[in-house]
């Protein structure tokens, strides 16, 4: 079997039947905004650093941030990751080291302008929030799980490219990057640091496909 | 320029994206990240029963189930 039969198979497999008709390569894509949700959304649960665990990759940019995720995953303790989370992203009173929310980067304050746009426009493509959580729309881990579901699609209404590049030029584009840099270079990022990696060369072979498929 | 034409445009495209984010490493890594998706897509197709008009994004919820969020 070559390796793309085994990767179609490998698909096929996780495919719960509402992906059809998804290019193998969006399929991938959809995989990377999903393992940047589950990291991001809150402190990694047991399952999912399980998952991390395993991950590795090859010499690229990303696949060896994929090896280094994997392996801080085997070799850190899950409440350390934890107390990580907690000093990044909620902080002591004061907050976090980190404020991954687009109106936070776009005009230094949460709850702001960006938001409301962003709400607007989630209610135009049927999207809200599950109201498990009372973060905001705009953080980071939400935009990357509505990429996913524009890829991938809910009840099998996958958008556009073209829909994903709009969203993604409005939303993301003007702000994550900065983000996924900032998380690389926070003082308190040891575990996730390859996610910041990650995320920011997720974000530049986002934009550079998007380029040549326009 | 004619739609035959457009669509041949539009192939080429296709195939030079493919290319790119398959150099670019995004299939390096396919086997090991698709258990995320797998996992998603368990928690998908339990929600869509319960939803009507408003689609949720079923995955954030999921995903904060799993963490005891």
């Amino acid at each position: 079997m070559t390796d793309i039969q085994s990767l179609r198979e490998k698909i096929k497999s996780n495919d719960a039947g509402d992906a059809t008709g998804v290019a193998e390569e969006d399929l991938l894509r959809a995989n990377f905004y999903g393992l940047l949700t589950s990291a991001l959304l809150a402190p990694p649960s047991a399952e999912i650093l399980e998952i991390f665990k395993g991950l590795d990759g090859d010499e690229s940019p990303l696949g060896m941030a994929m090896s280094s995720l994997g392996e801080l995953a085997r070799t850190t303790k899950p409440e350390d990751i934890e107390d990580e989370f907690t000093r990044l992203f909620y902080g002591h009173g004061a907050g976090g080291e980190l404020h991954p929310y687009a109106s936070f980067y776009l005009t230094g304050f949460i709850y702001d302008k960006p938001l409301a746009q962003l709400r607007e426009e989630l209610r135009g493509l049927g999207l809200s929030r599950s109201g498990v959580t009372s973060e905001p729309e705009d953080h980071i881990a939400f935009l990357m799980n509505v990429m996913h579901e524009l890829i991938v699609g809910v009840q099998g209404a996958a958008m556009s490219l073209n829909a994903q590049n709009t969203f993604f030029d409005k939303h993301i584009a003007p702000w994550a990057p900065k983000f996924f840099e900032d998380l690389e270079m926070a003082e308190n990022a040891e575990f996730f640091r390859p996610v910041g990696t990650i995320g920011r060369v997720l974000m530049e072979i986002e934009h550079e496909a998007f380029t040549i498929a326009a | 320029m004619s739609k035959q034409k457009t669509e041949q445009n539009d192939d080429k495209a296709v195939k030079s994206r493919r290319a790119f984010l398959k150099g670019a490493g995004v299939a390096s890594v396919a086997a090991a990240i698709s258990v995320v998706a797998t996992d998603e897509a368990e928690a998908k197709s339990e929600e869509t029963q319960k939803t009507s008009g408003y689609r949720e994004t079923d995955h954030v919820k999921a995903y904060y189930e799993a963490a005891k969020f």
